[in-house]
């Protein structure tokens, strides 16, 4: 019955090549954990930053879980998007990283990469967009067979995260 | 420094005893011996810590001087406990130590004058320690003393020493003061010291030397202390000491010698005296085990040892070498004699991942995919679902062919031939499995075995071990050769009806002259050697006998010993029974028979002894079984050979029945239709059935599913001729495996039967019918049609060979998440499972190792099963462990009242929608919570007729909820979609015109008698709480209140309705000026007032008088939304009513007695509802404010009133006012402050509407907005199922209904009056406040009659197609009205005359009519285009409605985008249906029984009364009112009333209502205050009058009434 309640938001994403970024993110948790409120996935909007390399989003996270065990502590699975000159939305980088276990506010650094593809592709990328994506995002974020597929690093996404652990202790969980 | 510390002891020693001459040499000692200390106190500078010591006294101290060296305030020494071994020492002894220690000091004493490094520190360490030790000192003086007593030896040597030192230091550390320093050492040092020694002696002399331990301890102590000092120094002074040594004569301390070398022989000579090096020979075995054992080898045992890691053999027996030296060693050695070792835990296949490479295929959900840059649609795409679109799921249905085991065609040679075919085919089937010889070959094996271990032969296998084999083995003949008996004799029957078949067949065809089969059986001969056969015949049978005699001896023998120990008991008992007869004999003679005879019934009968079988019996019985069984020795073996190869007739051979039913099989074909999910996809082509009953299909088909299939299915057709098709069969087919892919797939055929009954004329033998083979019709037989279908069902592969399967969990996806948590056996099944019980036996019979690790996975599981009650999991669980390290329970989780509130407000169901504060604790949440919503869920369903009174209602009600929340569920997810402006706000920077502009304003000439208008500023919603928001009513003043009259028998001549003509024509009434003479003189006051309710809180105007009263008072409410939600949404959805009430004040004298009356004045206060107006609140919201002037809803009838024509003081204003019948009130409503409403969802709607089209309307609307922007343009609308429709597909003429027509056949007026108050009577229903946030939903007709609720847009609709199916000219009129804000209203074209109708009362209104509550008009709608209002005005009163002039209006269809025809969302006709008359009855009776029993309640503490007699009349005078509509007939009734109630002062009125709930007419009952009434001998009539339309719709009249008895 220990709740975990993670406000925060999306800070930002800075180092990638590419300007004018958007994020999609999404929160999965195990099946032990119940959404009591706050949405867990969405979009921000796309921050063409002029000044310097850092795309500001400042995109809210609220989430409110139950849980009746400490299996799949949720996890924020990112994806950074470019949108090009035509208007064009293509990959930048996936990220995922966990929600911090411990009570309290956090700032978290979540570098992203993207899958590199094959000569070809990365002239393609280069020159007319778009680029290889993975084609199940969801499930191969968890893959252990991970390490098979040939990424570039991206950027980073900054988030801050508070993080309200509630009756964890009564469980013998110390937060 | 120990050693140092000893030597020097040594060193004092000698000089004790020796003479003085030798101080020489002692300095140089001495000097050696500090050489020798200088590398410790070396080590003491680096590490400030100096090297602990133990054992000398001195050294215990030697932990304080660092301490004190570490902190150079110094503490002083703590004075270390007692020490008895101090005990032992001689006087001697401890004066050496006394002097020992002198010197020391004296030394140090000569230090601390040294300019060492940090002199000031030395010394007031020093003084420190003076100060502090004081009894110390007067030891060191008293000791001193002895010292100058005893000898000076030490003085001298003192002196010696400090006079050398200076010396020293100025040969190397040049240019030093150390005259200076020798002068302060003379004298001012000693000095002081030499004082202080007298001070102490003066003290010492009365302490003295009797204390001996005490001194000891002061000795030591202050011995420490010099240590201490002498350390502390030291270490400050190494570089001098080195100085000092250097500086020394070298041969003084040199001794030179030649370099060590020690030889490499030597050394290891050296080595091996204390190193051991194992040799490498490798250890007999003998050594190695313990005693004289031989050494084991369990593997030769066949126990599993597994494999050693490997090691070198030369390490190996080095480390046994080695180990059998050590004690024990021989522990680490096995049975076998080897080291113990675990096996090689190295895995034989790489747990490392092998190296990237690009060929190798990637994991499926890693690969990626080259996704070219894509604009990305409107349509917001989050990472919710799957990933991406899953593709298309293919599913592969192959269907090959089908095959009539039976069809009604057969002829008997084909049933026969079919029957051959199955046996055969059986045949061949066992052949193949060939189990005879299997059995055959495993009993000589057996038997082999068996003869094996009794010969015994065998020295491998213990005896007791084969001995033990032998029965099992004979058990397992027996069964052998009972199964192979059985199969031989199926065999053997098989053949035999093969044979059997045949020779019918070819007796039916010789019977019949012709053959109609191809069929033919061979059967073959292989002949066998006779004598070898023989041979193998006997010995089989001798085997047999020997066995069964050898089975019926063991039989005998265990029969044997069950008889004999039954005959054990049977003699026992008989021997008791003897002796208790011969008692009984003995007593009673006479009882004899009757105790024989219950003795007689126990008595067990006496066992027979088994029989020996005889052998002879048991060969003739084997012999007899073998005879039917087996081939008889050298019989050839028959192989049957089932051939197609012959010849059928020929038709033209054939007699004529044949010929018939060929031709009939010709005729027939058949084809296969394929069901997914019980609808068809697909079907065969049509293919006739061939002569042999086959028909072949081959045809694949490639089924593109989305989801998991729920069923496949076949249905096989038959069609003879052209015409009638029949369904033979339906056949389901299993749904593949995931594992099952095409190509991989074998034919599978499926059989199918059939019931149907089919009776044919000719040869064939028909189906489901009876018919036999013989002659006589004897041995009847039944066939049914039947068949065999080859299919293979397979999912297809795509590119790239993944299976195109769609995920098995996909069939949950629309519960999934709700699933997700319940067991994972609900979503995989129990079909994977294994039958472990079978498995352990095979396990235990197989004699599996069970320590072989291979196998340590199946016998953890068979251990798991076959462990009594640890069941296996039958279920798969994904998350394993999840359940153990649970907290809680699903159940307490899901019981958790907090979560559920968090929950529900969340997901925003309606009751939590706008629940603030969720308690933190549980208990603070109380049950009473869910009670409502618990509730709404359980009687979603069901539908309570109480509230309703009608059924038919209540599930309209019911169904407009479930509508309304599907629809509100919708919407809630649109509300979530934000736009940019929703979240960032900008404002605007002011540019320098502005600036300029407002720097004008400032220089303008102030004018305070001009009052601009200033812009309220608005607030917005979530900053707001209770009390923030007031409603403003300004009740400015009313026209033409009905006024009262005194009881007059002056008979106003009734009034008819007028023609259309006469109100367009804006012509004074045709009423007599003269007859109104009267009235002018004879007026009755009325006093009206304005009350005006609002959420329970009312508030009054003052009392004004007249009939045209001016209040012009602003009235205040306060504001609360419902849970103190002010979010728009929120506010949208408030149904709170304003409530205008308009009544008049009567004052009565109620004076009891003339003599009262003279004094003082009694009245009483009586108020009379007058009228009302009802504004709601969600208007005032949307339209920020209400100005104008509203018709007051005015009974048709108010008893004690009436309706004042002004027309004595006739002025131009009245006379335009006066048009209109009834009361109007000019009202001014706002809220303060002003609430910015919420704006409608910004959503786009699925849409079936043509693209092209949409953009037109599109383009259409944008320019139409551009030109008037407060104009609203409607081109599409939403219908109930949430699509866009073009709004022109509404209109479309429809019938009324026909009894509304036939009222009045000759007045097309009031025909169409009669229709728009049908319309208006269905009841309204405001969709916003239903559809709280949302833009109007727009029902067709046929669903707002079925609903019979709607807002303006459905009411208008209507009735604008009633008109249109009258044949008048109408049209749909989007516009602004108030008070109802943005509505619809119909206009129609009336003689010239354009007329406006307000749907939803029913009225209508000239173009020309002031009091028209549409104020703008914004477009027509007609049922093929759209006009835009493009004129300058928009008010009624001012525009012109010809619509043929596009200067004025814009039309949508023009010539360049001309009407494409559309067809109509609405029904063809609308069918009404007849209300139920009886229903009516009842529910006309049962709301006046609410109403009476509301109205007693509302009266707690007064008698209600009713008056029947007044009552009656009243419920006879209803009708009349429906009737009439509620015109014209006040006066009659008035008067008629007058006459039959005498004496009664009567005030009422009837209140007509359309009928949806019973509440609202429980309020507006409530609403006119009839109740409020408090004369104590008041009486009430109230009667109602349900009248009913065509498709239920009800007008309900209710008629109220006080009555009080004149005086």
């Amino acid at each position: 019955m220990a709740e975990l309640h993670v406000i925060g938001q999306i800070v930002g994403a800075s180092g990638f090549d590419e300007s004018s970024l958007f994020c999609k993110w999404d929160i999965h948790a195990g099946s032990a954990w119940k959404l009591l409120a706050g949405r867990r996935e969405g979009q921000t909007q796309v921050d063409d930053p002029q000044a310097d390399d850092v795309a500001y989003w400042c995109h809210p996270i609220d989430v409110h879980f139950a849980t009746k065990g400490l299996q799949g502590w949720p996890r924020l699975h990112l994806q950074v998007w470019h949108r090009d000159a035509f208007g064009r939305s293509a990959l930048a980088g996936y990220g995922f990283c966990a929600v911090p276990a411990r009570a309290g506010w956090h700032g978290v650094a979540c570098g992203t990469w993207r899958p590199r593809g094959g000569p070809r592709q990365r002239l393609a990328r280069r020159l007319l967009g778009g680029g290889p994506q993975l084609r199940r995002p969801g499930p191969a974020l968890g893959a252990a067979e991970r390490f098979r597929l040939r990424t570039e690093a991206a950027g980073t996404v900054h988030l801050q995260l508070a993080v309200l652990p509630r009756h964890f202790a009564r469980y013998g969980v110390q937060s | 420094m120990d050693c140092s510390e000893e030597s020097r002891m040594i060193i004092m020693e000698d000089s004790l005893d020796e003479d003085p001459a030798q101080a020489e040499k002692l300095k140089r000692t001495l000097t050696a011996h500090r050489h020798r200390r200088k590398k410790p106190l070396r080590e003491a500078a680096g590490a400030p810590e100096p090297p602990p010591e133990e054992g000398s006294p001195a050294s215990m101290a030697a932990a304080p001087p660092g301490a004190a060296h570490q902190a150079p305030r110094g503490l002083p020494p703590v004075p270390s406990a007692s020490r008895t071994g101090f005990a032992e020492f001689s006087v001697r002894e401890r004066m050496r130590e006394k002097l020992k220690a002198a010197r020391s000091k004296a030394e140090s004493t000569l230090l601390q004058e040294d300019p060492s490094p940090r002199p000031r520190r030395l010394k007031s360490i020093r003084e420190k320690k003076t100060e502090v030790r004081l009894d110390k000192e007067s030891d060191k003086d008293e000791f001193r003393e002895m010292q100058e007593d005893e000898s000076h030896i030490s003085s001298k040597v003192k002196f010696h020493d400090s006079a050398k030192k200076p010396k020293q230091k100025t040969s190397v550390q040049n240019d030093f003061p150390s005259a200076e320093e020798t002068y302060k050492f003379f004298t001012f040092d000693f000095d002081s010291e030499a004082e202080r020694v007298k001070a102490g002696i003066r003290k010492k002399n009365e302490l003295n030397h009797e204390e001996e331990a005490e001194e000891e301890e002061d000795v030591e102590t202050h011995e420490e202390g010099q240590e201490e000092d002498e350390t502390d120094e030291d270490a400050h002074l190494v570089k001098d000491d080195d100085l000092f040594d250097l500086g020394q004569t070298a041969q003084d301390f040199l001794v030179v010698k030649p370099a060590e070398c020690e030889s490499y022989s030597e050394q290891l000579q050296r080595e091996k005296e204390f190193l051991f090096i194992p040799s490498m020979q490798a250890v007999p075995a003998s050594q190695k085990m313990p005693g004289n054992m031989q050494p084991r080898f369990l593997e030769d045992e066949g126990l599993y040892t597994g494999e050693r890691p490997f090691v070198p053999p030369s390490n190996l027996n080095i480390l046994e070498n080695r180990i059998l030296r050590q004690e024990q060693g021989k522990e680490w050695f096995g049975d076998d004699g080897k080291i113990l070792a675990l096996p090689n835990p190295i895995k034989q296949s790489l747990t490392r991942p092998p190296i990237f490479s690009l060929e190798e295929g990637i994991e499926p959900e890693l690969e990626t995919l080259y996704r070219k840059a894509i604009k990305v649609t409107a349509a917001s795409q989050y990472l919710v679902g799957p990933g991406d679109f899953q593709g298309p799921f293919q599913l592969d249905i192959d269907i090959s062919g089908l095959i009539f085991t039976h069809h009604p065609c057969f002829s008997r040679e084909h049933v026969l031939a079919a029957k051959l075919a199955q046996l055969y085919d059986q045949y061949l089937a066992r052949k193949q499995k060939n189990l005879t010889t299997l059995l055959t070959d495993k009993l000589h094996a057996l038997r082999n075995a068996v003869q094996c271990s009794i010969d015994g032969g065998d020295a491998a296998v213990p005896k007791p071990v084969a001995q033990q084999s032998i029965p099992e083995y004979k058990i397992e003949i027996r069964q052998t050769r009972r199964l192979r008996d059985a199969e031989q004799e199926k065999d053997r029957t098989l053949l035999k009806t093969i044979i059997k078949v045949w020779k019918e067949m070819k007796s039916l065809r010789d019977f019949q002259k012709f053959t109609n089969t191809p069929m033919k059986l061979y059967l073959r001969k292989e002949e066998v050697d006779q004598r070898l056969d023989e041979k193998a015949y006997e010995a089989e049978i001798q085997d047999e006998i020997n066995e069964l005699l050898e089975e019926c001896r063991e039989e005998y023998e265990k029969k044997m010993e069950e008889y004999e120990t039954e005959l054990q008991e049977w003699k026992s008992w008989k021997k008791a029974q003897k002796s208790k007869k011969k008692k009984k004999k003995k007593d009673l003679r006479e009882e004899e028979e009757s105790v024989d005879d219950c003795d007689f019934g126990e008595e067990p009968v006496k066992p027979i002894p088994p029989k020996m079988v005889n052998s002879l019996e048991i060969e003739q019985q084997a012999r007899e079984k073998a005879d039917n069984l087996r081939r008889k020795p050298g019989e050839p073996v028959l192989i049957p050979e089932l051939v197609l190869s012959g010849s059928i007739t020929p038709s033209e051979l054939c007699p004529r029945a044949e010929v018939l039913r060929r031709e009939d099989v010709k005729k027939r074909s058949s084809f296969i239709k394929v069901l997914f999910n019980s609808k068809e996809v697909s079907r065969t082509v049509t293919r006739p059935i061939s002569s042999d009953f086959r028909v072949h299909f081959g045809q694949i088909f490639n089924l593109q599913i989305f989801n998991w299939p729920e069923s496949v299915k076949l249905q096989i057709y038959e069609t003879v001729g052209i015409s009638s098709t029949t369904l033979l069969a339906e056949v389901f087919i299993p749904i593949p495996e995931t594992t099952v892919l095409t190509g991989s797939t074998p034919i599978e055929e499926i059989e199918f039967s059939s019931n149907q009954r089919v009776m044919l004329d000719h040869e064939g033998v028909g189906s489901g019918v009876s018919f036999s083979f013989e002659a006589d019709g004897s041995n009847k037989m039944t066939l049914m049609t039947s068949g065999k279908v080859s299919n293979s069902v397979s999912w297809a592969v795509g590119e790239k060979g993944v299976p195109l399967i769609p995920p098995v969990s996909q069939q949950n996806t629309g519960i999934a998440s709700a699933l997700k948590n319940i067991d994972a056996i609900a979503s995989i099944g129990t079909s994977g499972l294994t039958d472990m019980k079978k498995l352990a036996k095979w396990a235990a019979e197989a004699k599996l190792d069970p320590n072989d690790p291979n196998n340590a996975a199946l016998m953890q599981l068979i251990t798991v099963a076959t462990s009594g009650e640890a069941r296996v999991p039958d279920f798969f669980r994904l998350e394993q462990l999840q359940q153990e390290f649970n907290f809680v329970s699903d159940e307490e989780l899901n019981r958790s009242k907090r979560f559920r509130l968090l929950q529900l407000r969340n997901a925003e169901v309606a009751e939590f929608r706008n629940y603030k504060p969720v308690p933190l604790h549980e208990r603070e949440i109380s049950e009473k919570l869910f009670q409502d919503y618990e509730k709404r869920l359980r009687e979603r369903d069901v539908t309570d007729s109480k509230h309703y009174l009608d059924a038919h209602r209540a599930i309209v009600a019911n169904y407009l909820q479930k509508v309304q929340e599907s629809v509100i569920n919708r919407f809630l997810v649109a509300k979530h979609h934000f736009l940019l402006s929703d979240l960032v706000n900008e404002e605007e920077i002011p540019s320098l015109g502005i600036l300029g502009l407002s720097i004008f304003k400032l220089a303008e000439p102030k004018r305070p008698l001009k009052p601009r208008r200033k812009e309220r500023k608005k607030v917005t919603a979530q900053n707001l709480s209770d009390g923030d928001i007031k409603l403003l009513v300004n009740i400015i003043r009313a026209y033409d209140i009905p006024v009262r009259k005194t009881v007059s028998k002056l008979q106003q001549p009734s009034r008819h309705s007028r023609p259309f003509n006469e109100m367009f024509a804006a012509s004074p009434s045709a009423q007599s000026p003269g007859e109104n003479i009267d009235w002018v003189f004879n007026q009755v006051l009325v006093r009206p007032f304005v009350e005006v309710s609002f959420q329970r809180t009312v508030c009054r105007t003052t009392t004004a008088e007249g009939p045209n009263p001016n209040w012009n008072e602003e009235l205040e409410l306060p504001f609360r939304a419902p849970n103190g939600d002010y979010s728009s949404h929120s506010l949208q959805s408030v149904k709170d009513e304003v409530f205008i009430n308009l009544f008049d004040e009567v004052l009565y004298d109620i004076g009891e007695d003339d003599h009262e009356r003279g004094s003082g004045i009694h009245t009483r206060v009586e108020r009379h509802w007058l009228g009302c107006v009802k504004i709601p609140f969600t208007t005032i919201y949307f339209q920020a404010r209400i100005d104008g002037t509203f018709k007051v809803d005015i009974p048709p009838v108010l008893l004690g009133y009436s309706k004042e024509k002004n027309l004595g003081n006739d002025r131009g204003y009245d006379s335009v006012r006066n048009l209109s019948e009834g009361s109007y009130i000019t009202l001014f409503i706002t809220i303060e402050p002003q609430l910015i409403p919420g704006e409608s969802v910004r959503e786009k709607f699925d849409t079936q509407e043509d693209e092209k089209l949409l953009q037109a309307a599109a383009k259409y609307e944008a320019e139409c907005t551009s030109k008037f922007p407060s104009r609203q343009c409607l081109t599409t609308v939403v219908d109930l199922s949430g699509k866009s429709v073009f709004i022109t597909r509404y209109i479309k003429p429809l019938n009324p209904p026909q009894e509304l027509l036939d009222a009045h056949p000759n007045s097309s007026q009031t025909t169409a009056e009669l229709v728009a108050r049908y319309v208006a009577l269905i009841p309204f229903l405001p969709d916003s406040v239903s559809f709280a946030g949302i833009c109007d939903l727009w029902s067709t007709s046929d669903q707002f009659l079925d609903l019979l609720a709607g807002d303006e847009e459905e009411h208008a609709v209507l009735l604008c197609n009633y008109f249109l199916g009258m044949g008048k000219k109408a049209w749909l009129i989007i516009g602004n009205a108030i008070p109802e804000g943005a509505t619809a209203y119909v206009l129609t074209l009336e003689q010239n005359q354009y007329a406006i109708w307000n749907p939803s009362t029913g009225c209508f209104y000239g173009q020309f009519d002031t009091f028209c509550p549409l104020q703008n008009v914004y477009c027509l709608i007609s049922c093929d285009n759209i006009w835009f209002n493009i004129q300058e005005y928009d008010s009624p009163v001012r525009i012109n409605f010809d619509i043929s002039k596009p200067k004025l209006w814009k039309s949508f269809f023009s010539r360049s985008l001309p009407y494409p025809g559309f067809c109509s969302v609405q029904p063809e006709e609308l069918i009404y249906q007849d209300s139920d008359k009886a229903a009516v009855a009842e529910l006309q009776g049962r709301i006046e029984k609410i109403l009476k029993e509301k109205i007693m309640d509302w009266r707690p503490r007064h008698l209600t009364r009713w008056n029947r007699y007044c009552t009656s009349t009243l419920r006879h005078f209803l009708p009349l009112l429906e009737q009439n509509q509620g015109k014209d007939v006040e006066d009659d009734h008035q008067a008629e009333l007058q006459k039959q109630l005498g004496d009664y002062r009567v005030s009422g009125f009837p209140i007509h209502m359309p009928f949806s709930e019973v509440g609202p007419l429980v309020e507006a009952v409530r609403s006119t205050g009839v109740h409020t009434i408090d004369v104590s001998n008041v009486e009430f009539a109230l009667a109602v009058y349900v009248h009913a339309y065509p498709q239920n719709v009800l007008s309900v009249w209710i008629y109220v009434a006080s009555l009080v008895r004149n005086q």
